[in-house]
């Protein structure tokens, strides 16, 4: 008890600076972040270089233009043509021009926001946390008269015909039934919204920022892990969302390679990282290599997903959690991921060593769990003999 | 190493777009259980059923891909070894159906020229969401000479079904490839074995 409460001091100690000495920080947090649910979104902030260790009196400044900057995309992207002041003479929803505004907002909707609503619907679903209402929603989305949710744009929808009634002269009498499906999305009411749907609002105006990239399956298990480390703490809640957007442009300008199938066969790309894991296998555990190669196991079968996704899927939050801090926290970000993948493989060895194809592959595809701190101790002397 | 308990090893492929319940079919007919609270399938997943048909031990090595336009790098090169392919389709979803034909032609160019195929229309039990009629499902199916069911992961309707006959439409090719070899186990691969007589029907149900 009084070793952690040296170190919680010492760490305490660090982040009071007025100059943080970053890499006294990092190395810290990457043996872990004391009283983590209070520091780590600070912690988090700093490492994605969000917040800058030095000019800690610039950081109120700072936040306010990026979390304003933040609101003006909302503003631009996520409000429908028909709630701004455009041109109606060539600004319709059945306008031609492919530059008409409509134009562009009835593709997105077709493009990527169908895509979106899917995955943000179902991001982490073993836990509460998404699918409850978020603490400081959007007012200009969730007070809106007209509806501009994004979710409401890919509803799938149908046009009900009418019973018409003819009774008398030009008199008719519509009997319109609106069935409503008892699986409908339970939509929060007015002045609320779900955190999946602040997720899902992060996520397309990062699509409408990065059209080349666009939005691909798997960035919703990135931003996740960092929108609830800020959302669900009291004191950094309030712009969650803002500032869980720009943090996640950061972390996706270092991994956005993973996301590109035309970079896959780079070195910075997924099938570069796949087979910098297997060489360093071959390196560590020759044994384990070749078996995983006589029985055909490619690593893509397994480490496609624990490489894009940074391991996200395979463990429980907490520890997905504890793993990023190490992860952040390393000077080589994505070699220390590699070795932390790769220390997962050893610490199976003897399970693959016996097993056969199959096993081992659901071996791989549903890693079993395991002590956190275990898997990244191993990761260190993996690093450290590298 | 644990003996054989099988007599013949069928590898099948779960194609389709993203979100038509791939994953939702495949824990149907293998867990028989259903949940909604699926993550979204990244690179492929994998399971193993055993079934039996005409008094042999049938082993099923499945394949789950992701949907997304991103991910057919990675999980076309599963196409080759694979012996029957489902293509699923949501009846609540029309883009995804019009992508049928950009599935099949997928399958032409990446897999076996004899993999059996199998188009199947999922949540049929969202009756008043529906957007794809079944008709138009049996005249896609019967254009390009596939199988066809519909299917609910949810409600379990034809789930176990449609594995089934595509498992026995396999057997029946290497029946009549094998026929003179009795012994004959695991068939893996196919690719330069004389091509069969095409058995097809269109199964509507």
């Amino acid at each position: 008890m009084s070793v952690y409460k040296s170190r919680l001091k010492e760490f305490e100690n660090l982040i009071k600076q007025d100059e943080i000495d970053i890499k006294a920080l990092k190395k810290f947090i990457h043996s872990g972040i004391p009283e983590c649910a209070k520091y780590r979104p600070i912690c988090w902030k700093l490492l994605f270089n969000y917040l800058d260790p030095k000019r800690k009196n610039n950081w109120e400044s700072h936040l306010e233009r990026q979390r304003n900057n933040y609101r003006n995309l909302i503003k631009d992207f996520c409000i429908p043509p028909s709630c701004k002041d455009v041109d109606l003479s060539v600004d319709h929803p059945l306008s031609d021009n492919i530059d008409s505004s409509w134009s562009t907002f009835f593709k997105d909707n077709e493009t990527f926001l169908l895509q979106i609503d899917k995955d943000a619907r179902r991001l982490l679903p073993d836990i509460s946390f998404f699918q409850e209402p978020c603490k400081y929603p959007c007012d200009i989305v969730v007070n809106s008269d007209t509806e501009i949710r994004l979710h409401h744009r890919v509803a799938p929808s149908t046009l009900s015909s009418a019973n018409v009634e003819r009774k008398g002269v030009g008199i008719k009498k519509i009997n319109l039934i609106v069935k409503r499906a008892p699986e409908n999305y339970q939509a929060m009411q007015k002045g609320q919204e779900a955190n999946w749907e602040v997720v899902e609002r992060m996520l397309f105006i990062y699509a409408k920022l990065n059209s080349g990239q666009g939005y691909v399956q798997g960035m919703n298990e990135i931003i996740g892990p960092i929108y609830y480390v800020f959302a669900s703490n009291d004191e950094h809640a309030e712009f969650a969302e803002a500032d869980c957007f720009w943090c996640f442009t950061a972390l996706m300008s270092e991994i956005r390679d993973f996301f590109i199938k035309t970079l896959d066969e780079t070195d910075s790309g997924i099938r570069g990282m796949m087979n910098k894991l297997t060489r360093m296998l071959e390196k560590k555990d020759i044994h384990v290599s070749n078996r995983l190669k006589e029985q055909g196991i490619f690593p893509q079968y397994y480490s496609f997903r624990w490489i894009s996704l940074i391991l996200s899927q395979e463990f429980d939050l907490p520890d997905v959690l504890r793993l990023w801090d190490s992860i952040l926290a390393d000077d080589s970000r994505f070699e220390y991921l590699i070795c932390v993948c790769c220390a997962m493989i050893i610490l199976v060895r003897d399970q693959i060593l016996e097993n056969d194809f199959e096993h081992n592959v659901k071996l791989l595809q549903n890693y079993p769990s395991m002590d956190i701190n275990f898997v990244l101790s191993r990761a260190n002397q993996l690093m450290e003999s590298t | 190493m644990a003996k054989k308990t099988y007599d013949l090893l069928f590898k099948l492929l779960l194609i389709g777009d993203s979100g038509v319940g791939k994953t939702c079919i495949l824990f149907r007919f293998s867990d028989d259980a259903f949940t909604s609270t699926f993550i979204s399938t990244i690179g492929i997943d994998f399971k193993i059923k055993t079934v039996e048909l005409r008094g042999k031990k049938i082993k099923l090595q499945i394949w789950d891909t992701a949907g997304q336009e991103r991910f057919h790098t990675i999980t076309t090169s599963y196409y080759r070894g694979a012996m029957g392919i489902l293509l699923v389709y949501d009846i609540t979803n029309e883009k995804s159906f019009e992508n049928i034909i950009k599935w099949l032609r997928n399958i032409d160019e990446h897999a076996n020229e004899d993999v059996e195929r199998m188009i199947l229309g999922n949540k049929c039990d969202m009756t008043d969401k529906r957007i794809v009629s079944k008709e138009r499902g049996e005249a896609i199916a019967r254009e390009y000479g596939i199988r066809f069911m519909e299917t609910s992961a949810k409600a379990n309707i034809n789930i176990e079904k449609a594995f089934s006959e595509l498992a026995e439409a396999i057997l029946d090719q290497t029946a009549s490839k094998d026929s003179n070899n009795e012994n004959q186990v695991v068939v893996v691969d196919r690719k330069n074995q004389e091509k069969s007589p095409a058995y097809r029907s269109c199964c509507t149900s």
